[in-house]
């Protein structure tokens, strides 16, 4: 028997006219391996909800059809009723985190599906081992990074021994070696699993069958060989791709250098130079410092060593695209660095692809579409140095090319620093690849 | 200590304060819950300390203005429309600096839970009110993810070129935070939804055995409610 079946399954948010998910019917047995692909805003979060419960449960709206968990239809289930079969990690760790210490948050998961006391701590550590957390487990959360809640959340998951676990975007915030070390992980895990992904390369080689949404509808329910035949003829961006070898070096003055800065033993002596012109990937491990360092070069922190020479005004776009959710409307949130020019503003929305949203709330926006907004926030400063930290987190593949032609199309007369994990992206856009590792001194690094 | 009986001395400490009809005996419950703050080895404990002190500070300044008590009349002010007159008198600086110093005393306690409390130990200790318990653990975590947020979002201000000044400008992320914390707050409940919470039957971690410490921080929080009761 299917562990899950969605038959004819449509629904609409409140409030929202357009279909998220369309006369959508699939079946997933058990141990499957399956990714979940699609454009931002295709419906893929939305699936995933809709298989935890939570669609229509927790968010109401419209729905029609008929889903099946573990033969269990999820109209008459509460969502905490399915938890221990189903487990989710969602897209943002910090919004899930419930605890202040690593062991509790594992735990209150298994307390809640009533697990025997005296076996919590033990499943506890076994599930934050396995995803080579176990050194954490006396943290607070509060402390940690990213990637490291993004495990510990996926410990808590693990920990109920689901029968099917729902992964949203979840190596968005893992280095290169920590995503592929995940997909290894998954790919030892005895349930089935449906991971929803916009960096598709790994999952395409993990998983066995591939769902491709487009719209809220199911354009293709496939196994991987079948379904790399139909992305390489309509969706080729969601096609595996090798890192591409950085373009030709450009030669203007350094708009930025920093020579031998350090900051509170975060960075260390580390040297780089930003030339006019010149687009930089600045790419690292998760807790490296990169993100210390970009804000050096923005002005936004002072080194506690070294020198940082800045040539005209820098922008910086953060990781959390909700600090760009001042405003109530759209526009007005762009215009807030244009002085107040509607007109700069409108440019720079559509220039990523917005226009049409421009009297939206910006928090009615959607993750991918917040990411871009905050893009828009920081090109309409024309700045002489743009620094993104981690630009095409939420991004799917598509848009990132799109984004990546932008950035090379207006490097001139700027020199811009991407600092990313997305090495497929760094390799197009980037006129130089520099690992923190090189830059920072020798005994140091 | 573990975080039940501290939790069950800091509110018998607050109880004690709101019972006294005196100022001294709040007074020095706020000292000694002042010194027990100090402890927190966070920079937050300043905010809290502030706004302890802010809150405790307005109250002895301006509730004389606003009661009208005594015939000490140490200062003769004019008579304003709705309040009526301004006078402070002696009967009413007492009373200013009673309720000051019960203030004082509760937000000291609450930054002692706040600071110095290990909340999620405090949740598994809580028996029948456990959802209760994890509701005001949750709640203490509002104000440092307020302050987190305000910081990131002034920061990510700055890196689009738009400085923020004054208490206006800085006002006008008030609006902004407290939705964020409300689309956090959603997020979360959906997250522990999903994760079982609220399901009939739940369990939880053994608790850790009792020490002596624990049960002379119980018997002493009997002692300070009855004090509290009898005699302040």
């Amino acid at each position: 028997m299917a562990l899950a079946r969605l038959d004819d399954l449509t629904f609409s948010y409140p409030d929202s006219a357009a279909r998220t998910l369309g006369d959508v019917t699939l079946r997933i047995e058990p141990g499957e391996r399956v990714v979940v692909l699609g454009c931002s805003g295709s419906g893929k979060s939305t699936l995933l909800r809709t298989l935890a419960g939570l669609v229509p449960h927790f968010h109401g709206g419209r729905f029609a059809g008929r889903v099946e968990i573990d033969g269990r239809d999820t109209r008459r289930e509460r969502p905490a009723d399915l938890a221990g079969t189903v487990a989710c990690v969602f897209q943002d760790p910090e919004d899930q985190i419930v605890m202040t210490r690593v062991e509790a948050e594992v735990a209150f998961g298994l307390e809640n599906v009533g697990t025997p006391p005296d076996a919590i701590a033990g499943l506890v550590r076994r599930s934050l081992a396995s995803v080579g957390a176990e050194h954490l487990v006396e943290r607070r959360t509060y402390e940690l990074s990213g990637g490291e809640l993004q495990r510990v959340c996926l410990a808590a998951a693990l920990a109920l021994a689901p029968r099917l676990l729902l992964l949203d975007e979840p190596t968005s915030q893992l280095d290169p070696g920590a995503a592929t070390a995940f997909f290894e992980l998954l790919g030892e895990l005895p349930c089935a699993v449906v991971c929803a992904e916009q960096r598709p390369a790994r999952a395409l080689e993990w998983a066995e069958r591939v769902l491709f949404l487009d719209g809220g509808r199911l354009e293709l329910d496939a196994p991987v060989d079948e379904a790399l035949d139909w992305l390489r003829v309509h969706r080729p961006a969601f096609l595996p791709r090798v890192p591409a070898a950085p373009n030709e070096p450009a030669s203007g003055a350094a708009v930025c250098r920093l020579d031998s800065v350090g900051y509170e033993g975060r960075v260390g002596e580390t040297s780089l130079a930003v030339g006019r012109g010149e687009i930089v990937a600045l790419v690292g491990p998760n807790g490296s410092g990169k993100t210390t360092l970009a804000k050096l070069a923005a002005g936004l922190l002072e080194p506690t060593s070294g020198r940082v020479e800045l040539h005209g005004r820098a922008a910086y776009l953060s990781q959390d695209p909700g600090r760009y959710l001042v405003r109530e409307r759209v526009e007005d949130e762009v215009a807030l660095g244009s002085g107040g020019d509607l007109s700069r503003a409108r440019a720079a929305l559509a220039s990523v692809g917005l226009d049409g949203h421009e009297h939206r709330h910006p928090r009615d926006l959607s993750s991918g579409e917040r990411e871009r907004l905050g893009l828009a926030c920081v090109l309409v400063t024309e700045p002489d140095l743009l620094i993104l930290d981690e630009p095409t987190r939420g991004v799917d593949p598509e848009r990132k090319d799109r984004l990546a032609e932008l950035l090379r199309t207006e490097r001139d007369g700027r020199g811009t620093l991407v600092l990313t994990h997305d090495l497929i992206f760094a390799g197009e856009v980037a006129d130089r690849l520099v690992s923190l590792d090189e830059v920072r001194e020798p005994a140091l690094a | 200590m573990s975080p039940a009986p501290a939790a069950a001395l800091l509110a018998a400490l607050g109880a004690a304060a709101l019972l006294a009809d005196r100022s001294a005996p709040p007074a020095a419950i706020a000292l000694v819950l002042l010194v027990v703050c100090l402890r927190a080895r966070t920079p937050r404990r300043w905010v809290y300390l502030a706004g302890a002190l802010l809150m405790s500070g307005s109250v002895f300044v301006l509730s004389p203005f606003l009661q009208s008590a005594g015939s000490h009349v140490l200062w003769g002010g004019p008579i304003v429309p709705v309040l009526g007159s301004l006078d402070v008198t002696r009967e009413e600086l007492a009373m200013a600096a009673m309720q000051a110093s019960r203030l004082a005393a509760l937000s000291l306690a609450f930054t002692a839970y706040a600071l110095l409390l290990d909340h999620d130990r405090l949740v598994q200790a809580a028996g029948f009110a456990r959802r209760s318990t994890l509701a005001v653990a949750l709640a203490t975590r509002l104000l440092p993810t307020l302050e987190r947020d305000a910081v990131g979002m002034l920061e990510a201000l700055r890196g689009r070129g738009v400085a923020l000044s004054g208490v206006r400008g800085r006002a006008t992320l008030v609006s902004p935070l407290l939705a964020g914390s409300l689309e956090r707050g959603l997020n979360l409940a959906e997250a522990m939804e999903a994760r079982g919470y609220g399901r009939p039957g739940a369990t939880r971690l053994p608790r850790a055995r009792r020490t002596a410490l624990d049960a002379a921080a119980l018997a002493a929080a009997v002692v300070v409610l009855v004090v509290g009761v009898l005699w302040l």
